[in-house]
């Protein structure tokens, strides 16, 4: 009945008809699942093109799924594989995406510094380092964008009458946008895909008028956050990033 | 501190309650008990240096030994030199002749926040700054530089309360988190903030006063006439110190073309290593990581460096210099290294040399430091244009930046401090070395004194009958050959003039008549005037005539001697005429001016006033500066004879009004009443003799004395509101001025007469209102009898209004002739405009525009 779309160690994402089921391992937290949906609804309400969201349901075998529309359409990524010739293209209209969504704000969804602040303290630095991470943390512009916190091209969904859809809002939150375009360079560079990383970097300050600098003093917080996720094969790249300082 | 441990916000608020109740304790202490606790900690500090030294490289693994006791002993010693007899207790200044005394008290709490970086010699400077002003201080350090922070802060406090300190006057947090630094820093007074950007931008956005630094990128040019010797081990020992981590270290140098072998040689002679191209690249691959210092270099010295870039130099190394060519932030040796790496450019010339220096410092440090290596004589004007140019706040000539940056080692007068302001370039509320007085609050006792007042005269005042020959016989024995005379056109035409002129010709003295002068003179006509001086040369002026004539003539002087001048300047209103905005040019260098006064009324030959009108705008500028006062008056009653009967009365009214209104002004003095007291008493007496009878002698010489000596009192306490309405009142209606003045002069005297007017006039002898009184004095004078001032104050105002009577004055705005109709219509603006003339000012009651309003309403109907 339910055609799999993608499947991840955790998470399967299923096609019925026009509704898209995002089914998610029995151990999966609970609140993490709940979190999403409203994460997404919320969004939703930003006016942005996102899948609606219809329900959380629990399913038959005791699975929850979150029910939400079934966009049609090619990720960027995938886009971006079969016309390497239009790669800048679509670098930039990725780009263009990203701006409009910060452009956005939804000001109950979770903030970005607290996240960060709970992620730098599961990141496994040691102390001092955690320290200057928190201090550096605290002296960056506070601001309420919609940042999407995963935003890389296989989240963006280009439909049929050529609409752009953002999905998965699972780490969505408003705060700084070039903390948003930090953690999508830190994604390119954790992707091997360097060129990308650069390209997007340079492409989206001059884009943005903002100040490589001002990006690239997000990049230790972003690295420290991923290093929440514990995968060792990053930690070596991730711990150079995060063990910075700045003094007087 | 005893028995706690800080290391929640429960702790925290503990040991903030305890530290506060301490400093309470403390800011009663005397000066001399805080210079005796100042020194103990000084000496305590100064004795720990080694130990602290020590205790400071093995916690951080930053840094060398050797130059971090260089830092502590600066922190004790200089500090405590330079502070030892500073007074920061109480009364620390005094000036009894102004009455103001400046009390400094302590802030209160102070939050200090410690770097890695200076992790001893920091708490020790911001330790003996709170003793010294009697603040408690609070020390959050840095988590890998905590226990020698805290050591550092124990030893201070220790002698501190050994000398007699309370208890718990210094604290600090024991286990260092950010939160822990944001709430000490909220629970604080006062924020010291030395530290990363990131934590002074906390403290700035804490919400408390905060007193940051910024990051330092400090860019070095070697000029051509430098002492390359010098510059060269300058640079090297203030970077290769404490492995270059202090805040104001070299960043870069910039060499000049033709020094540039010649620097880089002896450069490499006295220790420095020169990076090859490979080299380079694999240091910049490791200083910077995304644009932020890696931490790992920090404080490291050259071949440990060298051996995380993954290259061996010599042991002997004490700096990594890398030849670069980009100053943009894409090259990481343009950055802030905090190591002993340095960056060296090749400028083309020294304006090359500049332009890299200001982008170095826009680089990453706005406000901090940049030193240039010059020949102060020989490029005395290069340094200026670096002064110029550079936008840090310590600019260093031929000194080491670290030890140079400090203060007071390798140079005087720029204080010794390791907290050192940024400026608002750097985001900092402060942009010098902060010291002890970013530490107090002072407060000034201002006590009431009353303003100075002097009374100004002409240098020479003539008056009796037939004085006119007998002065101007004067202007020759002063040798003066050219006068220019200034004239109406009635008394050149009538021949009045030629007495003048005839007297000049006899004593062999040019001279020549200018007599295209109206009544209201105008601007064109004094230019006119000015222009026929400026042919003419004259080394004197004499302007003959009544009020017209002699402002006529001082404008024409002023022109004269000053062509550039502008009427619109001068004519600003002022508060107060010594504080005025315009400064009044000069007067007297080309011509000496004499006023002969053929009127008993204006004044003008004693005044320093003058009132022009711009003929094109029909703007009137009333001129008011002592530099305007004539030089010499003459005032002989032969000249006022054939005075008609109409302008006898309306002068002499105006004299009235003149001595009333200095008697009443808020600048009235002794001196000027004296005046205008006479002057009333002798109005009262003579004006009707003279006015009924012209050939009168006596009444025309006492009116003439009577008229000049009003305007010698109203030259100093100035005038009121009377004559503010009567100008526009006059302008407004084309009334004759004394007139005017004459219509209104009851309205304004029973309102400056009330006992609790709406507003008083602002100027500290004028210390109540006291007009009634004043007015009460003046009948008492003239014999007016009355049980209370109320009743002296009303027989005067009858007296006043008989007087105006007698002298064929109307009784009314309305009997005067002015329509009703257009009265009105003009009302609010005439009443505005009233308002703003220069005269309000010094009126006794302050008047609301509706007030005088109203007053113009009364005076029209008759009230």
């Amino acid at each position: 009945m339910m055609n799999e779309i993608a499947k991840r160690s955790n998470k399967n994402v299923y096609r019925d008809g026009d509704l898209c089921y995002k089914v998610f391992a029995a151990d999966y937290k609970k609140s993490d699942i709940f979190n999403e949906a409203l994460n997404q609804a919320r969004v939703e309400e930003t006016g942005l093109f996102v899948p609606k969201i219809h329900e959380v349901k629990r399913l038959d075998d005791g699975r929850l799924a979150i029910v939400m529309d079934y966009v049609e359409g090619k990720s960027l990524a995938a886009l971006i594989e079969e016309n390497p010739a239009k790669r800048d293209k679509y670098l930039q209209r990725f780009i263009d995406i990203q701006l409009s969504m910060h452009a956005l704000t939804a000001p109950e969804l979770n903030k970005q510094r607290d996240k960060f602040m709970r992620k730098i303290d599961l990141s496994g630095l040691e102390a001092t380092t955690r320290y200057e991470l928190h201090m550096r943390l605290d002296g960056m512009p506070k601001h309420k964008k919609l940042c999407h916190g995963d935003f890389n091209p296989s989240n963006v969904i280009i439909t049929a009458d050529d609409r752009a859809c953002v999905i998965d809002w699972s780490h969505a939150t408003i705060g700084n946008a070039s903390a948003d375009t930090a953690r999508t360079y830190l994604l390119f560079k954790l992707a091997n895909d360097d060129n990308s990383a650069e390209q997007y970097m340079t492409m989206f300050c001059k884009r943005s008028d903002t100040a490589r600098q001002y990006v690239e003093h997000w990049l230790p917080i972003v690295a420290a956050s991923q290093m929440a996720k514990g995968k060792p094969e990053e930690r070596n790249f991730l711990s150079v990033w995060a063990d910075v300082c700045q003094y007087d | 501190m005893d028995g706690l441990i800080v290391q929640d916000d429960k702790s925290l608020d503990e040991l903030i309650k305890r530290v506060r109740a301490a400093q309470t304790a403390y800011s009663t202490y005397t000066q001399e008990q805080v210079d005796k606790i100042f020194l103990a900690a000084a000496t305590a500090a100064d004795k720990a240096r080694l130990d602290l030294a020590e205790m400071a490289v093995t916690e951080t693994g930053m840094g060398i030994v050797e130059d971090k006791v260089i830092k502590n002993h600066y922190a004790a010693e200089y500090i405590y030199n330079a502070y030892r007899d500073v007074k920061t207790c109480d009364v620390v200044e005094r000036d009894d002749a102004y009455g103001v005394e400046v009390l400094a008290e302590p802030v209160g709490v102070v939050a200090a926040i410690v770097p890695t970086t200076n992790p001893t010699s920091t708490a020790i400077f911001k330790a003996l700054l709170a003793l010294k002003t009697r603040n408690g201080i609070i020390f959050s350090p840095h988590p890998r530089a905590k226990d020698c922070t805290i050591k550092a802060a124990q030893i201070v406090l220790d002698a501190a309360v050994k000398a007699g300190a309370p208890k718990d006057l210094i604290g600090w947090i024991d286990v260092p988190s950010v939160a822990l630094s944001s709430a000490v820093m909220s629970g604080c007074d006062l924020i010291l903030a030395t530290g990363g950007p990131g934590m002074v931008r906390a403290a700035y956005s804490s919400g408390k006063p905060a007193v940051g630094v910024g990051p330092g990128n400090t860019p070095v040019i070697i000029d051509s006439s430098a002492d390359i010797e010098l510059a060269a081990s300058s640079v090297l020992h203030s970077k290769s110190f404490d492995n270059g981590m202090i805040c104001a270290s070299e960043q870069s140098v910039i060499l000049l073309p033709d020094v540039y072998d010649k620097f880089k040689k002896e450069l490499a002679f006295r220790g420095a290593y020169f990076l090859n191209n490979d080299e380079i690249d694999k240091v910049r691959a490791t200083i910077l990581i995304n644009g932020s210092v890696n931490a790992k270099i920090v404080g490291q010295s050259a071949p440990t460096i060298a051996k995380l870039c993954g290259f061996e130099v010599p042991e002997s190394a004490r700096i990594l210099v890398g030849e670069v060519s980009s100053v943009e932030l894409e090259e990481p040796f343009a950055h802030e290294k905090l190591s002993p790496v340095l960056a060296m450019y090749k400028a083309k010339d020294f304006d090359d040399a500049l332009a890299k220096a200001q982008k170095l410092v826009a680089d990453g440090g706005y406000g901090h430091t940049s030193v240039i290596y010059a020949n102060e004589i020989a490029a005395k004007d290069k340094i200026a244009r670096f002064g110029d140019l550079m936008k840090t706040c310590r600019i260093l000539l031929n000194t080491p930046a670290a030890q140079g940056g400090i203060g007071d080692i390798y140079n005087f007068k720029l204080r010794p401090s390791l907290t050192l302001g940024c400026g608002s370039w750097g985001g900092n509320s402060v942009s010098e070395n902060v010291s002890v007085k970013h530490l107090l609050n002072y407060k000034t006792v201002a006590k009431r004194r009353e303003n100075m007042l002097w009374f100004r005269a002409p240098e020479k005042v003539y008056f009796k009958k037939g004085c006119m020959p007998v002065a101007l016989q004067e202007l020759k024995d002063m040798g003066k050959k050219r006068v220019f005379i200034v004239t109406d056109e009635f008394l050149f035409k009538s021949g009045f003039s030629k007495q003048v002129s005839d007297r000049l010709n006899e004593m062999g003295i040019v001279n020549t008549t200018f007599a295209d002068v109206q009544p209201d003179p105008t601007l064109a006509s004094a230019k006119k005037g000015a222009e026929a001086m400026r042919s003419f040369e004259p080394d004197t002026i004499v302007a003959l005539g009544g009020g017209s004539a002699l402002d006529a003539g001082k404008i024409m002087w002023v022109l004269y001697e000053h062509p550039e001048v502008d009427f619109a300047d001068m004519a600003m209103r002022f508060m107060d005429i010594r504080k005025r905005v315009y400064r009044f040019p000069e007067m007297g260098k080309k011509a000496y001016f004499v006023a002969i006064t053929t009127t008993a009324g204006t004044g003008s030959e004693v005044t320093p006033f003058a009132v022009i009108t711009d003929e094109t705008t029909g703007l009137k500028y009333p001129i008011a500066d002592y530099e305007l006062l004539p030089k010499m008056a003459i005032c002989d009653p032969m000249l006022m004879m054939g005075i008609p009967k109409g302008l006898t009365a309306n002068s002499g009214y105006d004299a009235m009004v003149h001595a009333l209104e200095a008697l009443a002004s808020v600048m009235s003095s002794d001196f000027a009443n004296g005046m205008a007291k006479e002057a009333v008493k002798l109005i009262f007496e003579y004006l009707p003799a003279a006015y009924k009878n012209g050939a009168d002698e006596t009444a025309r010489a006492e009116m003439a004395y009577a008229a000049t000596m009003a305007g010698m009192a109203f030259a100093n306490a100035f005038l009121g509101v009377c004559h503010s309405m009567a100008h526009k009142l006059g302008s407004y209606h084309h009334l004759p001025h004394g007139m005017a003045n004459a219509l209104l002069l009851e309205q304004v005297m029973r309102f400056n007469a009330a006992e609790a007017p709406a507003k008083m006039g602002t100027f500290p002898q004028y210390d109540h209102p006291v007009c009634l009184r004043r007015y009460a004095e003046v009948a008492e004078m003239l014999g007016l009898k009355g049980k209370t001032d109320e009743e002296k104050f009303e027989k005067l105002l009858e007296k006043l209004a008989a007087l105006r009577k007698e002298v064929g004055l109307p009784d009314t705005i309305k009997a005067a002739g002015v329509p009703e109709d257009v009265f009105l219509e003009k009302l609010d603006a005439m009443s505005r405009d009233a308002f703003d003339d220069q005269c309000t000012g010094a009126n006794p009651r302050y008047p609301m525009i509706a007030e005088i309003k109203q007053m113009y309403l009364n005076a029209y109907y008759g009230k």
